[in-house]
């Protein structure tokens, strides 16, 4: 979790991704960020994100990704 | 039959409603397949078979992976960890071997009816030019009503099947009437499966409630269409097709009536078709978000037919930018040049290929690809000049978050889409070119009140225009700030409601464009 | 079943209400004059009623080859006789009997010009519910006035109520483009004979004793144009008129009004433009002048409006 949070705030510094719960639905981070975020996640992580997995639901706050990735190892 | 024709609002709906609340729950799926291809009949005829064929084709395809999956999980109990993940491999070939395959069919059908004409067009300009003498006839077909919908919403069926994002259905009518339900037959709201396979078989008697609440949305739908969209048309059509004969700025002018009339026309149907499917409760995705409050121009496309956008976010954007020989590529440029610009290559590359297939969708010309272009350009600046901007701001002490600053992103964000459908509506390429070069040669103030005078509209259209728009504004500004105006509405005393209603329908019978001297628009989105 | 009955019920107060809204708002909107005397009709399909009573001299009832063709301003101006054009488009014969029975109502002309071309069009092409949505034109008033609003706002200002539609161009379509017509076989002679729908029988041999009993004069007249005419239809409306004993005038035979397709035309030889329709306005002036049918009015101060109207039409044609 430490990981990802570090990861996000590097890739948008603005944003408290702490609290916020509608990072995608409120624009907070936009189709660009997302993009860096997933490579950047499966670099950090040894994961494949399926592109089915990119929904809002899964990326609107920081607890929701790390359960996305907490998925995904599973998977793996 | 054109949705806002007064046969489908009053005589077909009521008709398919008492039909529909008539016979048992358990048939009333079926009775709505039976209307729907009714409905396409009338449109398309004999060409109903292609609509056919593609159900049945996404419907045995999706059956074929889902049985494909029961026998990989069969055989994954059968054997050791280590030999999981070939046979998972496997699989997954050959389902993408089925994928591939349909999806590339019913592609083929789309490629046939509205882009073999403009392909041969090209190939017989190519071979003239390197002189070989091979000339194809150009042959155009009338097209399958909804093709460029329907077609859309069968490949997110097949690729969400795949992805055991929704398991394949059982049985065969469900697809067919995904595929065919009349109210999004003609222009959409593109569905996902997931979205409305809930509610569009359950067969819910269509209450007095739904009924009203229907009917209220799809007088909206008339108000806008009618009210707004058919008075502009004969000043746009004028406009558009005699442009060599006005100054640039009566074109400009145009381009905005036009841009008027296109969202009032298409998010109106889009109130039309919803309120349609209200009725039945079954609840379908908004198209429209109120897109002129967009910041800027990826803001705007994600406000405006929102459901293509999504569609070509979920089924282009991300699989190519995440696809291997793109991040392969990104890979190499994240180690050189860093993150930021890697990140930018890879959305670059995927929004072109969004972009391009995007000025396709909307019809076979190089005016939409330019289109298309136009957007992708803007879009990309906007990306790659972010930081910039945000430096500048902050150099100037500008507030980003201010009044004044929105205000000005809104305007500017406008301005740009202006120019965009002036495009998207003029005659041809070359047209829209010679259109921009008059509107900035040839920009006057005098003689343009004389100009308009004669495009169909006096002053007292203007000021029904003016005062519609306004009304629009108002519940615009409502939904913007996510109060419903129709929650609303609900609360008032039953008489306050009435005279609501009664407004409403008057101000379409009298204020409404039609009858002689006047001509409504066509479905635009029709005919993409 | 209690919250059915009170759904119910709302639903026919709602209903009634409205109906009665609207017979209201109608009111308001409605041409008063015509209305008065002629209850409800599609007054935009009749404008000859707002015409004062007994003006006009001659009427041209037919599809849009008449309101493209003859234009009664330019009869008025050369020959001061009135002439109105009945013309809707892709008029049915049996629209055409209704015209001229509406025209009688209020005119007593001495001719009726019928375009032959009503006697071919088949009531079969056109859509299934053509004839309720005529019903319900007729009856519904409001998709015909519903524009007078515009109109109630002006008089309000002029203190004003009376605005019956006075058609400044009698019917006339003014349209001036030109898309020249070229077609080989225009009227290349043959003898065959197109046939003629039975109900267009039937409503013809009515159109024929209407006039009769009215003592009336019925020409049967075709207008010239390469893309609706040719010898077969000729040939029928000739044997059907002279089963009748009653003229028919071809003007397509050896281009009778010598009209240059290549100017005259405003879309590719189907229909005249406003230089066609100049010289057919003149061959049914002379027509009326040689066969003595109608006076000079232009003297007459009870035809005051027209000049008021050719002030009009004239600079509209600018």
């Amino acid at each position: 979790m430490e990981k990802l949070l570090e990861i996000l705030e590097e890739l948008a510094p603005d944003v408290d991704f702490k609290t916020c719960e509608d990072l995608v639905d409120g624009r907070h981070i936009d189709s660009l960020t997302i993009l860096s975020l997933i490579s950047e996640i499966e670099d950090a992580f040894d994961v494949q994100i399926p592109t089915v997995e990119i929904i809002p639901a899964n990326f609107n706050s920081a607890k929701k990704i790390w359960e996305l990735i907490e998925r995904l190892e599973e998977d793996n | 039959m054109s949705y806002f024709n007064k046969l489908y609002a009053f005589l077909f709906l009521p008709a398919v409603v008492f039909l529909y609340n008539i016979v048992p729950k358990k048939i009333r799926p079926i009775i709505l397949l039976i209307i729907s291809y009714i409905f396409f009949f009338m449109y398309s005829k004999k060409l109903v078979i292609f609509i056919i064929i593609s159900s049945l084709s996404i419907y045995w395809a999706g059956r074929g992976m889902r049985k494909l999956n029961d026998k990989r999980d069969e055989k994954l109990k059968q054997v050791e960890k280590e030999e999981k993940k070939a046979i998972k491999e496997k699989y997954r070939t050959y389902k993408k071997v089925i994928l591939i395959l349909t999806v590339l069919f019913n592609f083929s059908f789309l490629f046939f009816f509205k882009y073999l004409g403009f392909f041969t067009s090209i190939v017989n300009k190519i071979s003239s030019l390197i002189n070989v003498s091979c000339h194809f006839k150009i042959v155009e077909h009338v097209a399958p009503i909804g093709i460029s919908f329907y077609t859309l919403q069968a490949i997110s069926y097949l690729v969400d099947v795949y992805h055991d994002k929704i398991e394949a259905e059982k049985k065969m009518f469900k697809v067919m009437l995904y595929l065919t339900f009349f109210p999004t037959l003609v222009e959409g709201p593109i569905t996902r499966y997931a979205e409305v396979n809930q509610s569009i078989y359950e067969g819910k008697t269509v209450t007095y409630d739904h009924f009203c609440y229907g009917y209220q949305r799809i007088l909206w739908g008339f108000f806008k269409k009618m009210v707004i969209a058919d008075r502009l048309n004969v000043f746009v059509k004028t406009v558009f097709s005699c442009y060599m004969d006005y100054s640039g700025l009566t074109l400009c002018v145009g381009a905005v009536f036009y841009t008027i009339l296109l969202y009032m026309e298409f998010s109106g149907t889009m109130d039309v078709v919803i309120g349609s499917a209200e009725m039945f409760d079954i609840s379908l995705p908004e198209n429209f978000r109120q897109p002129f409050f967009s910041k800027n121009i990826s803001e705007f496309w994600s406000r405006w037919h929102i459901t293509l956008g999504l569609w070509f976010k979920d089924y282009i954007f991300y699989p190519v930018s995440l696809s291997k020989p793109v991040k392969k590529i990104t890979g190499v440029i994240k180690k050189i040049a860093g993150m930021r610009v890697s990140s930018l290559v890879m959305g670059g590359i995927a929004l072109a290929c969004v972009w391009f297939l995007n000025g396709l969708w909307h019809g076979a010309g190089w005016k939409y690809l330019f289109f298309g272009f136009y957007h992708f350009t803007l879009i990309l600046m906007g990306d790659i000049f972010e930081p910039a901007i945000v430096w500048l701001c902050s150099k100037f002490h500008i507030n980003r978050q201010g009044k004044s600053y929105t205000i000005f992103r809104i305007i500017k964000t406008s301005i740009l889409v202006f120019i965009g459908e002036l495009f998207f509506r003029a005659p041809g390429l070359a047209a829209g070119f010679k259109m921009v070069k008059r509107i900035l040669t040839n920009f006057h103030f005098y003689g343009f009140f004389d100009e308009i005078a004669f495009l169909g509209m006096d002053i007292t259209d203007y000021i029904i225009i003016g005062l519609a728009l306004l009304v629009v504004l108002v519940v615009s500004i409502y939904r913007e700030k996510k109060i419903s105006v129709r929650d609303k509405i609900k609360e008032k005393l039953i008489a306050l409601r009435w005279c609501i209603y009664y407004a409403l329908i008057f101000t379409i019978l009298i204020f409404g464009a039609y009858g002689t001297g006047y001509e409504p628009v066509a479905p635009i989105y029709a005919d993409f | 079943m209690k919250q059915m009955m009170r759904n119910l019920l709302k639903s026919i107060l709602f209903m009634t209400i409205l109906l009665v809204l609207m017979i209201v708002v109608t009111l308001f909107l409605m041409p008063i004059d015509s209305v008065r005397k002629y209850g409800f009709v599609n007054a935009s399909n009749y404008e000859i009623l707002s015409e004062k009573e007994n003006t006009i001299d001659a009427i041209a009832v037919g599809d849009s080859l008449i309101y493209s063709g003859i234009s009664p301003m330019e009869i008025w101006k050369e020959f001061g006789f009135t002439v109105f054009d009945c013309a809707t488009q892709g008029q049915l014969i049996r629209e055409s009997y209704r015209q001229i029975e509406m025209a009688f109502k209020n005119q007593k002309p001495k001719v009726v010009f019928l375009e032959a071309n009503v006697i071919y069009r088949d009531a079969k092409n056109k859509p299934w519910y053509y004839d309720y949505q005529q019903l319900i034109k007729r009856y519904v008033p409001f998709s015909n006035y519903h524009n007078n609003w515009k109109k109630l706002i002006s008089s309000l200002e002029h203190h004003n109520a009376n605005f019956s539609k006075v058609n400044v161009y009698k019917g006339y379509r003014y349209v001036n483009n030109t898309k020249s017509g070229k077609l080989k076989n225009y009227m290349k002679y043959t003898t065959k004979k197109a046939s003629i729908p039975e109900e267009n029988k039937i409503y013809f041999d009515k159109i024929v004793e209407l006039c009769k009993k009215n003592q009336v004069r019925l020409v049967v007249i075709s207008t010239p144009s390469m893309v609706v005419w040719n010898y077969k239809k000729h040939n029928g409306i000739v044997a059907l008129t002279e089963s009748y004993g009653i003229e028919y005038i071809d003007l397509n035979i050896d281009n009778a009004l010598n009209i240059n397709w290549k100017k005259e035309s405003r879309d590719e030889g189907d229909h005249l433009n406003y230089l066609g329709a100049k010289k057919m306005s003149h061959f049914i002036g002379t027509y009326l002048q040689e066969h003595h049918l109608a006076v000079d009015h232009r003297e007459d101060e009870a035809y005051a409006s027209w000049h008021h109207a050719y002030a009009v039409y004239e600079e509209n044609l600018e």
